[in-house]
Order: structure tokens, then sequence, then C-alpha cells
């Protein structure tokens, strides 16, 4: 065997073990979820069996529906998304371009939050909350998602806007624009690929979230989450179900996952490439 | 056209910090003219053109426009067209957007824009290219697609910093030649900065030496050639560059190695100076100073002699006739006129 040839057959294996490891829990909630109740239970595992589609019938439209849940979620993950971005593009865009006093201190001060371990501020973050009534509410949870996003997404634009040349900026005061016309037309065009990478992430950030919506939710405004821990009880967990619903809340991470692969590649890969006039 | 774009730079100081870029420029520049700023990198040449933009504000002194004071003028108000070295093309539009982008800005009626466009385009032969992205050109083309960006505004000043450096020896020689001829059909007054003596001195009507955050001389390239005020811009200007001795001079001669030259210098006494010969200017000669080759370099139509001149490297440039072996002695001599003379304390021309 060719050094070649074995390198190759010794990446296949490595990258299998990786991608067995990965996909074995996610191919077993899929399965799970296609099961009777009986079915999950059963010993050895039976891998050929009747698929149903009960469980899934009983999450959405059964008694302890999960659609309000799936519906907080979204409300939770798209308010989240769209004024953490639209606080953070013209913060990261600051950060990168502007000249003014502190600019060193909030940089360091938007990396430093996000160093705080989540356990330890849950209990101020709840007494806060409670104090201003807004326990159980959408504007509770997303403020304090936004205390986690913004930082993440203001430090991730940052690096993008200081990708893009000076001379760009410079180019289009002199062609007469102002300086919000020179970011809007010039400079976000050309983060574009970075502002849809740091909107997936997010958005998957808020949407996966869990230890925060456990303690600052209630039977209000519940993100699918938390409620999916209504189908684990001391007296028994309900696999099937439970596997139907991990499946549903994936659903719209794997759709956006898929969307966004192409910009997630090329957000990632931006200034490696030296393209038009860049540089 | 002409009567616009006259600028005057008076006094302008620049600090980075304790570091002065800028120390204390003033010059003037007609309108019409082809003005080129040389020096080599770090003189504070693209810091004057920085701060003509108005991409960079002075530390002290003014600058007018047209006689109007624009010192603290915005860089969108004052009117400037600028071809920036790396083209600072918009990626993400294609050609005819990038054209069109100043136009725009400046709320022109699409039809006007659409004329103006592809005038622009016509002028620096890229009409063929106005679908294509900036990403999609060549360096040549993304350079003419920048210089149309510039003209296409009838700009009162029109500001070029290093627009050839990034293009290959044959293209910037065309360009160089191109960029003449546009700039004398449109009639504007265009500030060129180089570090290119060569490119300056082919480009501009009159051009600025900087050194050090100084201008050392302004005027017309033949005449700077021809009389360098100082050492520093002898040894700038020209390639290969003048070749510069210390030497005695005593009564109008100088004495290098013992050997004395007639200057056109009519002087008594007797002092130190820095004498400075063009290669060009040498001329191999019965009775002159003797000096052995140490190597020829062949430039095609003439040859560069690298010589030892008693422990003084000079240079000699001569036609293809009586090229001597290296290694051979040879004698050299100048006429009186093509001798520049210098005080080596002030390095100030005699």
């Amino acid at each position: 065997m060719t050094a070649k040839r074995f390198r190759f057959v010794a990446t296949m294996i490595i990258t299998l073990i990786f991608l067995l490891a990965w996909v074995f829990p996610i191919v077993w909630s899929v399965l799970n979820s296609l099961k009777t109740d009986q079915d999950v239970l059963a010993y050895p595992p039976k891998l050929i069996f009747q698929p149903t589609l009960e469980a899934y019938r009983d999450v959405l439209f059964g008694s302890g529906s999960i659609l309000p849940n799936l519906i907080s979620s979204f409300v939770i993950s798209i308010g989240t998304t769209v004024i953490t971005m639209l606080m953070a593009v013209p913060a990261a865009y600051a950060l990168a371009r502007l000249r003014f006093r502190g600019k060193k201190f909030a940089g360091f001060y938007v990396l430093a939050t996000q160093m705080l371990p989540p356990v330890g501020i849950i209990i101020p973050y709840f007494l806060i909350l409670r104090n201003i009534g807004w326990i159980d509410t959408y504007q509770g949870i997303i403020l304090i998602y936004l205390s986690f996003s913004l930082p993440f997404a203001i430090w991730l634009l940052v690096s993008y806007f200081e990708d893009i040349p000076f001379e760009m900026e410079e180019a289009a005061y002199l062609d007469g624009a102002s300086r919000m016309r020179t970011l809007w037309r010039i400079i976000i065009p050309q983060v574009r690929g970075g502002i849809a990478v740091t909107i997936v992430f997010v958005f998957l950030n808020a949407w996966n979230e869990f230890l925060f919506a456990v303690v600052l939710s209630g039977n209000t405004v519940r993100p699918v989450t938390v409620a999916m821990f209504n189908f684990v009880s001391v007296e028994q967990t309900l696999w099937a179900k439970l596997a139907a619903v991990s499946v549903l809340a994936m659903l719209p991470v794997v759709i956006l996952g898929i969307i966004a692969q192409k910009n997630i590649v090329k957000g990632l890969t931006v200034g490696a490439v030296k393209g038009g006039g860049r540089r | 056209m002409t009567g616009r774009g006259q600028v005057r730079f008076e006094d302008i100081v620049k600090m980075h910090g304790e570091f002065s870029a800028l120390k204390g420029v003033s010059f003037d520049i007609e309108p019409g003219e082809f003005f080129a700023l040389l020096g080599p990198s770090g003189s504070g040449k693209s810091t004057t053109l920085r701060i003509l933009a108005g991409l960079d504000a002075p530390t002290s002194g003014r600058v007018f426009i047209d006689g109007r004071d624009i010192t603290a003028t915005d860089a969108r108000d004052r009117d400037i067209a600028m071809v920036f070295q790396s083209y600072a093309l918009y990626p993400h539009m294609s050609v005819y957007e990038n054209i069109a982008f100043p136009l725009e800005m400046a709320k022109l009626p699409v039809a006007e824009i659409d004329v103006a466009v592809k005038d622009a385009a016509r002028k620096v032969k890229i009409e063929h290219l106005l679908d294509r992205k900036p990403g999609q050109l060549s360096g040549g083309q993304q350079q003419r697609c920048a210089l149309a960006r510039a003209i296409v505004r009838k700009a009162r000043l029109f500001l070029l910093d290093e627009p050839l450096s990034n293009l290959d020896a044959k293209l910037r020689m065309e360009t160089r030649a191109e960029l003449k001829k546009l700039q004398r059909s449109l009639g504007v007054t265009a500030v060129y900065v180089t570090h290119d003596q060569e490119e300056a001195m082919t480009l501009a009507d009159r051009m600025a030496v900087f050194m050090a955050g100084e201008i050392q001389q302004v005027g017309r390239p033949a005449e700077i050639f021809a009389k360098p005020n100082s050492i520093d811009v002898a040894a700038f200007i020209g390639s290969p560059p003048m070749n510069l001795l210390p030497a005695r001079l005593a009564d109008g001669d100088v004495i290098i190695a013992g050997h004395r030259l007639k200057t056109a210098m009519q002087a008594a006494g007797e002092r130190d100076v820095v004498v400075g010969i063009r290669p060009g200017a040498l001329r191999i000669a019965p009775d002159g100073l003797k000096a052995r080759v140490e190597l020829i370099e062949d430039l095609g139509d003439t040859k560069v002699l690298d010589l030892d001149c008693a422990g003084t490297a000079m240079r000699i440039r001569v036609g293809d006739e009586s090229v001597p072996p290296e290694g051979a002695v040879i004698s050299i001599a100048a006429r009186p006129q093509d001798i520049h003379l210098f005080d080596p304390a002030t390095r100030r021309r005699l």
C-alpha cells in the first residue's frame, strides 16, 4: 500500500468513527420517535419494527401538545436574533472602525461577558426579572438572551468589518457618500456572509438554550427545550414522545443549517481569498 | 474646465504623536497642471495627498482649493476624485455600478448617469466590461475601472495615489502614456503621488520632491534633473543615480583622488565639497580621472560600468562603442557644466 493510499484510508476510518459518534444519537432518536412505547423498551433493541407516527400525532395534537412551545421558541429565537443583529451590526462597525474614548475597554467588556459562567449569573437575573415582573414573559427571556447573544454577535462581526480595507470606505466618502450610506451600500454588502453566519449562530443559541429558559420561563412562555421535560417524570419516561419532540426541535436547526451552509463556508473564508480590488 | 482646481498648501504640519510626518509643507498647484508628489516611502507625500483629499486633518496649517479655505471641509464636500493604489473598487458591484456610484451619490437622474458612465468607460476603453464584477477583471482592467470612476464626475481635482504600482512593467509604460493623454484631454488638475522618479519625470508638468516630511525642491522635472538643489534630491532623481563623492574645491577646480577637474564655479579659496556627476555625463577620455572597471551591467542599448576610483565607487553610462573589459583601468572626465557641487555640511547646492 502506498503512503498516499494509506493516508486516505486512515483519514476515512477516523472520519467514520467521528461521524458514527455524532450520527448515532440522532439516528437513535429518529428511530425511537417512530416506535411505540413497547418497542422502545424492548430488549434486545428491535431494529426491525412497524413504524408509526403515533408519537408525533400525540406531541403535536394530543392533550399535552408542544405546538405552543414551538411557537414560544420561535418568538424568542427570532426576537432575540432580530434585536441582536439590529444592535450588533452598528456596534461591531463602531468597534472595528471608529476611534472613541473607552474603545479598548468596550472591546474587553464585550469579551469579558462571554467568560462569566452562566450558572453564576442566573440567580441575579432571576431576581432582577422578578422585581420588574418580567418572569415568564417574552420580553424577560429575550432581554436575558440578549445579554449573551449581543456580545457574541459583536465579537464575531468585528473581525468581518476589520477585514474590509479602509480605502474602500475612503473611496466612498470621496465619491460623496455619508458614513451611514457607506455603511449601508459599501460595507454591509461585503460582510453579508459574516452577517449570515452570525444570524445562524445567534438563532441556534437562542433556540437551543435550556438553562436560563428553565429558570426564567413559566406556564405562559415555555420554549420547547423546557417543554420536552414534561415527558420525563419520576414514574416513567415517555421515550417515543420525547424522541419525537427532539426530532421536531431539531428540524429548524437542520433546515437553517442547510440553507446557510454555503454562506457559512463563504463567511468563514472571507478575506482569505484575494478578491477584486480588495486589499 | 481651466481655471478650476487651483491648490495652495500653507505651512502644513502633521504630527502622529511625537513623530512629525510633515514639517511645514507649502506649495501651489496651478489649474490644469499635472503635479507629482515624489519621494521615498515615509517621506510624507501620501500624507500630503490624504490631507488634500480630506481623509486626514493637518495638525496645523491651511489648505485652499480655488481660493477657498477647505482645511475643515469634509472629504465628501470637497469635490475631489481619487484613484487609490489598491483601486478600492466595490467588489459587490458591477463595473457599471462602480462607475455610477459617485453620480448616484450626487443624485443625478438615471438617464444622465447612464450617458456619463458609458462615456467614462469609453474613454478608458472598458465599455465591453461594464457587466463584470471587479473580481473578474485583470489588474490593468481594474485600474481602468478605478480611473473611470474618478473621471465620471467632473471633479475639481483628480488625485492619484501610486495608481500604476500594481501593474507589470510593460502595462505600466502603456498606461503612463494614456494617463497623460487623458489628463490633457480632460484638462483637469491632477495630483500624482509616486516613489518612482521615472514616472514623475515623464508624467508631471511640475513636481515636488519630498524627503523626511519636507519639500526639498519644487519645479519642472527637467529643471530638477538639471539642477538638484540638495545632495538628497541629486541622489534620488535619475537612474542610475548621480555619483556623489567627497572632494576638495580649490580656485574653481575640484580635486578628486589627486586629479583636478574644471568646474563652472568661479570661486577663490579652498573648501571641502561633495561633487555630483551623472553617470551619463561622464565620458571616457584621455588624461582624466583613473578608475578600474569592476563590473559591466549590460542594459541592451547602453551599458553601465561600476568603477573603483581610488577606493570610491562610481558609475558611468556608455554606449555600445568602446566598452573596456572588466578589470581594465580607464580614464574618465566630465564637462565643467556637468559637475554639480554641494556643501557637505548643509547638503545644499553651491
